[in-house]
């Protein structure tokens, strides 16, 4: 804080500004850095010196982000609400932090502490969410850290990661200052020092080089660097060994890391302590193998970074640049062929030539719309410039989820400098600037220093190199306004106004900084210039594809594995892109879209990633290249919520001249959030899309052009999720906060309110908790033990980054301990009673049947088998459900009102007019689906080849053991595994192998199933993929094996028994409509496997035969169609349901059939209206929040389970119960999701349309 | 002189000319709520969008801006512009209900009810205030403040500023509130005195005034709110 009255120190800071020739921003800027804020008597003083008005002054002021006219907090802790980091759950982290600071964003706490802020991108889009506090950034942060995070602001203590700014990166600026004071005077020095450099430059000499960008140093490069200098100066290796520091080199998601030069030895996720092996190692050329890469496909080490399939698939012509050179040191930069490309262009002296040669090589501008470069230099090259000329940097990387920019100006600033010189000596240009947003602070310190040293050795300023060619480079930075990446916003920008772009004609080439000249290019198009000259413009053509020639660097990131900066020829398709560098999905979420260009491009969905990428087809498919951003999307993404995201940004990065750019986006927003909140229209849509073709039609620039981009290609791919939202208020990838409520509950096919029962288990009210559990669910021993549990796969804590509190587990604990008793369900009584067949007693018809008697109905069940249970008894293996927990929980079920008819089948013994004659009102099929499909390769028929249904049912129901000697199992699905398992377990199996015709990535049964199965010697072949390793080790424990990417062609038999079976190998297509890559057959791939037992497991369906005699109307799968709202099916009075309507699916699933079935044969019999309007699920019960909050950062339980070695051969019960201490420390892991719908319905009433939970 | 086709005539102008004068003075009617003569061309309420180029390539520019090019082929009323124009009006009369330059103009183009959630904006941010204040009384005392959906006009820091000669001329010229001298607070740069607008249609007959036509009858609706 400056003591002097604030005149003079504004009249001091102005007058270094006359002689630099600043603009009003970087003035505005520095007035912030000395008062934390811009005074009111600052601006007047600016005003009074500089004789601009006060109202020019204010607008420019209140037009920036980054200043305030408010004096800021002590601490100021700002959120990055870039697309990549909205995409991992920054709103969470937001909310969290508003929470604990009790403000909102953009204010400042009353004791004057923190500050909470928003960026709309700070560029470290690899490591969302990202926080920065008080200059040091956080990554990705969990709601969980919050508290710890405002914690470290108030302590001011620095963890996990360094500083930003080091001291090895000040002193680095100071050596980086030539060793021959002077300027290079002419062509001939420079080779001479060039040559000097590269004879000193030994690249045998071992290298450790430590990448240090924005990035690295936030996930923990200082600590390497710093380890690093420690080890080499205390064991006196300064001579043997080399320390490189240098700017990112892509794969962020591995950072830190070290590179090991010669060799390129990649070591990723490097820990500080390995720092002195790897110096070790390097001396003694040997490679440290456990550090290496490991590839998730083979498993196998990787020791090289080119073999890393990451680097493997790209062409780094400038990205490859960065891991050569400090980007401070010009020296390194001139060493590895720096200024040369410069020294050759002058002493040809042709600037013509230059021009031509940029024509030539095709080069397209790399900022987003594609104008060819070379044209454009042409153009200013032909324009007189009598008064001088500008070349402009843009360097305002403004869009959210793009930073290649940032890392090329970090990284090799040099090569930007050295673009620009040859740019100006080719078209006449006398002016540099570049424009670099303020968020890049490591970006703009390396630039400084670049140009200092450039203009020391002479590469700018007057007479250059002695050619007598003159040209310099200012910086001018941003403020914090997305618009001024529009190049007439630029320019004003520079001019020091406010951002507003204007209209061209005039083009800036006619017309621009001070009415001169003006030719504006992107980072990257600059860094690719030097790479011409040097190479010649056809070697680069050669690159990329006809029209878009060159590499493309792409920041990959979002949902996807391998999250960094890609360069990759043009071209490329999207699906090498995200598959093969990328890795694909994070998990097992599918991916679903790509967002390009930012908040001016468009979501291209995964059906079209065959698609090139280049500037044309990009356009073609709704989208635009924009700067390269690449945002990676999967199922848990809401392109409701992704449109919405984009128009929140825009209507506040629109600079708001335009009349319908500005209201057009907050109205588009507004439409959006309608939508979001489940108050979305039919007429919505409509308005929405008629509103965003005017925008994109009437506005002036490009931000408002395609402001609309975002709305505009969701509508165009996605307009079912709008509709879902619209029509059902469903969000079905649980993003938008008001439809979901708590994920756990809505997820819940039978609404449980799971968010309830942990907090009462925290509490220790395990009562209670039995009675929220039992109310919706009549077998909650069942589902405790072999539900598909979406709650948790939906839960905040797993989709966050953590792993999802252990719901099942807790449900198992309470079910064992509390006796079923304390839930007495309400009965209802009815005069006359009307009378219902229910025909299947699985979970679906008894469920029926228990509901319709709570309501006072006469139920008779009829079960085709001898007991009821349907799946639960025959299918499902008793070491995942005993018999005895089934039986158990049915007989409390049936009471009065309920008559259980065994043995009697429909259509083999009765029939639904039959039933009607029997004086029954009305009928529930829930037969559930227990048909096999064949294989369809012949000789199904013989002796050892069963249907999965078939064996299971001979086992679980009969005790036959039909599986002997050596077992195979076809199929990927819970049957399959189920059917591996319960061989395995047989007396006379030797071995069992699973053949799956996709890898196990994308099998469809529970992971925890394919894990157990695993475990249990069961062998899995399947194209063995990356994150399922660890299941497939503990699966293979069990004995069984595992083939993928393979499918059956062929039975062989003698006298009638199975001998074997051919299998050919499949390779992964391209990916399908569901998000999968279809398997394709290899020819000649094909291989003999004996077997005793086979066993098909492709999947099942209803056995509906007949059904259509009856009046029904049978799918081709065999299901029956009925009204999804109603289960009603075309006969009147016949309702359907379980697996019967759905197909095999989960037992909770059929549960909820049986509750709405139970509901709408209620209506049906009393004649009341059928219609249900679809409602949202908001949490109503208050429980209060976990008081000892320092207890939720544990690890989620581990359930207790039967050593592998102990359930071979054995049926016994594999998983246990938690004890009453684990449930609690589980429960409190919760993130308590419910807390706010339900204390905010203490403070005011719920909005309309939200019903209540409990029905 | 630049010759350019505009509705299918032919005509000459002065380099330097905008579309949006060209068309003018062949007599073609193009509304605009942000230009006065007088003042420089701003482009803010893009009422003036006009067609111009073919085929693929043909779009939306706002005339007052855009200079007369040579061989420039015009359209001030194509099915595209017109559209165009319709959602503009419909977005004005949302944000700005009470101008009856807006009504009439909404009137003209033949729409009678407006499909977004209802403001009461005293203001479009159309910058006449600002470019008058600025450029014909030398002032400067109003001008834009932040951007976006937080962009406003007003004087530096909310406070009467010391250049206001409290001329009256940015309440002369603006399209949305014509009654702002009418407000008890004069010394207040920028007045709310649109807020005050009485319902026309309380004190006439119904249906008398066009805004009746509209649904929601916007007078009515603020009537109501009080």
């Amino acid at each position: 804080m400056s003591d002097s009255p604030i005149p003079q120190t504004v009249r001091r800071i102005l007058e270094c500004h006359t002689r630099e020739s600043g603009g009003l921003l970087s003035i505005l800027e520095e007035i912030q850095d000395e008062y934390g804020y811009l005074p009111e008597e600052a601006l007047r003083a600016v005003s009074d010196e500089t004789g601009r008005p006060l109202v020019d002054i204010y607008g420019v002021a209140t037009f920036y982000r980054s200043f305030s006219l408010k004096p800021r907090g002590k601490h100021v802790i700002c959120a990055c609400l870039g697309t990549a980091c909205h995409v991992r759950g920054t709103s969470v982290i937001v909310e969290e932090l508003e929470r604990q600071l009790g403000i909102k964003a953009e204010e400042t706490t009353p004791d004057n502490e923190f500050t909470l802020e928003t960026a709309n991108c700070l560029g470290a889009c690899a490591l969302g969410p990202v926080v920065v506090v008080d200059g040091h950034y956080y990554s990705k942060v969990r709601k969980s850290h919050v508290a710890r995070l405002i914690e470290d602001a108030r302590t001011g203590i620095r963890r996990e990661t360094g500083e930003p700014e080091t001291e090895h990166r000040d002193g680095t600026v100071e050596s980086g200052r030539p060793e021959t004071p002077g300027r290079l005077d002419t062509i001939e020095q420079f080779h001479t020092l060039r040559a000097r450099l590269r004879e000193a430059n030994d690249p045998e000499q071992p290298t450790i080089i430590i990448p240090a960008g924005t990035c690295g140093q936030a996930s923990g490069a200082n600590a390497l660097i710093h380890a690093a200098q420690r080890e080499i100066g205390t064991r006196g290796l300064e001579q043997r060994i080399s320390l490189r520091v240098t700017g990112c080199h892509g794969f962020c998601e591995m950072e830190p890391s070290v590179l090991v030069e010669p060799g390129g030895i990649f070591y990723p996720n490097v820990d500080e302590k390995d720092i002195p092996r790897i110096i070790g190692a390097a001396l003694d050329g040997k490679v440290l193998t456990d550090l290496c890469f490991e590839d998730p496909v083979t498993g196998e080490r990787v020791a090289r970074q080119r073999d890393v399939p990451f680097f493997r698939h790209q062409h780094r012509a400038i990205m490859g640049q960065n891991e050569k050179m400090d980007p401070v040191r010009i020296h390194d930069y001139i060493a590895h062929d720096g200024y040369s490309a410069l020294a050759d262009v002058l002493a040809q002296n042709r600037p013509e030539g230059v021009v031509s040669e940029v024509q030539e090589s095709g080069l397209r501008g790399r900022g987003g719309a594609g104008f060819s470069t070379g044209l454009k230099w042409k153009l200013l090259a032909a324009q007189p410039g009598p008064g001088g000329k500008y070349l402009i940097c843009n360097a305002d990387e403004g869009d959210p989820g793009a930073y290649m920019d940032r890392c090329v100006l970090e990284g090799n600033p040099h090569s930007i400098i050295e673009g620009m010189i040859i740019g100006a000596y080719g078209t006449g240009a006398t002016n540099g600037v570049v424009y670099v947003r303020n968020e890049y602070p490591l970006a703009i310190k390396h630039l400084t220093a670049a140009l200092e040293q450039a203009r020391e050795l002479g590469f700018l300023g007057e007479n250059i190199l002695g050619s007598g060619f003159s040209f310099d480079i200012r910086l001018s930075k941003g403020a914090g306004a997305f618009v001024c990446g529009e190049e007439t916003a630029l320019i004003r920008s520079i001019e020091g106004k406010m951002g507003e772009p204007r209209q061209r004609p005039p083009f800036p080439i006619q017309k621009g900084v001070d009415g001169k000249p003006t030719a504006i290019n992107n980072v990257e198009t600059w860094a690719n210039i030097p790479l011409i000259f040097r190479m010649g413009a056809q070697a680069f053509a050669q690159v990329g594809t006809t029209g878009n020639s060159g590499t493309k660097i792409f920041s990959l990131v979002g949902k996807v594995r391998n999250t960094g900066l890609v360069e990759v020829p043009m071209g490329m398709t999207i699906r090498e892109i995200v598959h093969d560098i990328g890795g694909g999905s994070t998990g097992k979420a599918r991916i679903k879209a790509v967002q390009t260009g930012g908040p001016s491009g468009g979501c291209i969905p995964a059906e079209k990633f065959e698609l090139p990428i280049d500037y044309d087809s990009l356009a073609q498919a709704g989208s635009i290249m924009g700067s390269g951003g690449m945002i990676v999307m999967d199922e848990n993404t809401c392109m409701v919520d992704v449109a919405k995201y984009f128009m929140n940004f825009l209507k506040d990065e629109s600079c708001g001249k335009c009349f319908t750019c500005r209201k057009g986006t907050q109205r588009m927003y507004e439409i959006l959030d309608d939508i979001s909140r489940g108050a979305g229209t039919p007429d919505s849509l409509n308005l929405l899309e008629e509103l965003a073709w005017v925008v994109k039609d009437t506005t002036m620039c490009g931000l408002g052009q395609t402001a609309a981009n975002p709305v505009l290609s969701t509508l165009r791919y996605y307009r079912h999720e709008y509709e879902r939202h619209i029509h059902d208020k469903r969000c079905d990838a649980f993003v938008c906060g008001e439809l979901v409520g708590a994920p756990c509950q809505t997820a819940c096919p039978v609404g449980t309110e799971a968010w309830r029962y942990v907090a009462l288990i925290e509490k220790g009210r395990f009562e209670e908790a039995y009675r929220v559990i039992r109310e919706p669910n009549p077998f909650p021993s069942v589902c405790a033990r072999v539900c598909g549990h979406t709650c948790e796969s939906r839960c905040r804590l797993g989709t966050t980054g953590g792993d999802p509190v252990a719901i099942r587990a807790l449900k198992r604990f309470i079910t064992e301990h509390i006796d079923p008793s304390v839930y007495q369900p309400p009965r209802f009584r009815r005069e006359n009673p009307e009378t219902v067949a229910i025909i299947g007693a699985g979970p679906a018809g008894l469920t029926a049947a228990h509901q319709l008697s709570l309501l006072g109905y006469k139920v008779t069940v009829f079960e085709a088998g001898a007991e009821p249970g349907g799946m639960l008894i025959s299918c499902i293996p008793t070491y995942r459900l005993p018999h005895e927990v089934v039986r158990r929980e049915i007989a409390e079920l049936l009471d009065d009102n309920i008559t259980l008819t065994c043995n009697t089948a429909l259509g083999r013994d009765m029939t639904l007019d039959g039933l009607f004659e029997q004086g029954f009102q009305a009928v529930f099929l829930a037969i559930g689906a227990d048909k096999s499909w064949p294989l369809g390769v012949g000789g199904e028929d013989r002796r050892g080849v069963y249907s999965s249904m078939d064996f299971l049912k001979a086992f679980n129901l009969r005790g036959e053991e039909l599986a002997t000697g050596h077992v195979g199992v076809i199929g990927g699905g819970n049957s399959a595994i189920d059917a591996a398992r319960i061989a395995v377990r047989q007396k006379n199996v030797k071995s069992v192998t699973l053949y799956y015709r996709r890898t196990d990535q994308e099998m469809p049964a529970y992971i925890d199933e394919v894990d157990a199965a695993k475990e249990e010697g069961i062998t899995l072949h399947t194209l063995v993929s990356p994150v399922k390793i660890r299941h497939i080790e503990q699966a293979q424990k069990e004995g069984v094996k595992v083939q993928d990417a393979v499918s059956p062609v062929k039975i062989y038999s003698e006298a009638g028994r199975l001998t074997g079976i051919d299998l050919v190998k499949n390779r992964l297509g391209d990916v399908d409509s569901s998000g999968r890559r279809k398997p394709v057959p290899v020819s000649d791939s094909e291989f003999h496997v004996p077997l005793d037992t086979l066993i098909a497991a492709i999947g099942e369906q209803p056995d509906s035969d007949g059904f259509d005699d009856m009046g029904l109307v049978i799918n081709r799968d065999g299901t029956v169609k009925v009204d999804p709202e109603t289960l009603a099916t075309g006969r009147p009075g016949v309702f359907a349901g379980g697996d019967l309507v759905s197909g095999p699916s989960m037992v909770v699933d059929a549960i909820a059939h049986g509750q709405k079935a139970a509901a709408m044969i209620d209506r049906y019999l009393r004649g009341a209206d059928m219609k249900v309007t679809p409602s949202i699920m908001h949490p109503k019960t208050y429980v209060g929040p976990c008081e000892n909050e320092e207890m939720t950062e544990v690890a989620r339980v581990a359930l207790p389970v039967l050593s592998a070695e102990s359930r071979k051969k054995s049926f016994a019960e594999v998983e246990g119960t938690l004890s009453p201490e684990q449930a609690r420390c589980e429960a409190r892991r919760c993130l308590r999701c419910d807390l706010l719908f339900t204390q905010r319905r203490e403070r005011e009433p719920e909005p309309v349309g939200v019903r209540e939970s409990q029905t | 002189m630049i010759t350019l086709e505009i509705n299918g005539l032919i005509t000459s102008v002065e380099e330097g000319t905008t579309v949006l004068d060209a068309a003018r003075g062949l007599g073609f009617p193009i509304p605009t709520l942000c230009h006065m003569e007088g003042l420089s061309p701003y482009g803010a309420c893009r009422l003036c969008v006009v067609e111009i180029g073919e085929g693929p390539r043909a779009k939306l520019v706002s005339s007052c801006t855009y200079p007369a090019e040579e061989g420039l082929k015009v359209r001030t009323a194509s099915n595209r512009v017109l559209r165009a124009r319709r959602v503009i009006l419909e977005l004005l009369l949302a944000t700005c209900p009470q101008s009856k330059i807006i009504q009439d103009l909404a009137s003209e183009y033949g729409i009678r009810r407006q499909r977004f959630k209802q403001e009461y904006d005293d203001c479009i941010l159309c910058g006449l205030c600002v470019r008058m204040c600025q450029e014909q009384m030398m002032a400067g005392a109003i001008g834009f403040r932040g951007r976006g959906e937080t962009r406003s006009l007003g004087t530096p820091f909310d406070v009467q500023s010391e250049v206001c000669r409290l001329c009256g001329g940015c309440i002369y010229v603006c399209p949305a509130c014509q009654l702002r001298c009418t407000y008890n607070q004069p010394e207040k740069a920028v007045c709310g005195g649109c807020a005050n607008l009485p319902p026309p249609c309380a004190e006439k007959e119904p249906f008398d005034d066009m805004m009746c036509y509209m649904d929601p009858c916007v007078a009515c609706e603020i009537k109501k709110k009080e």
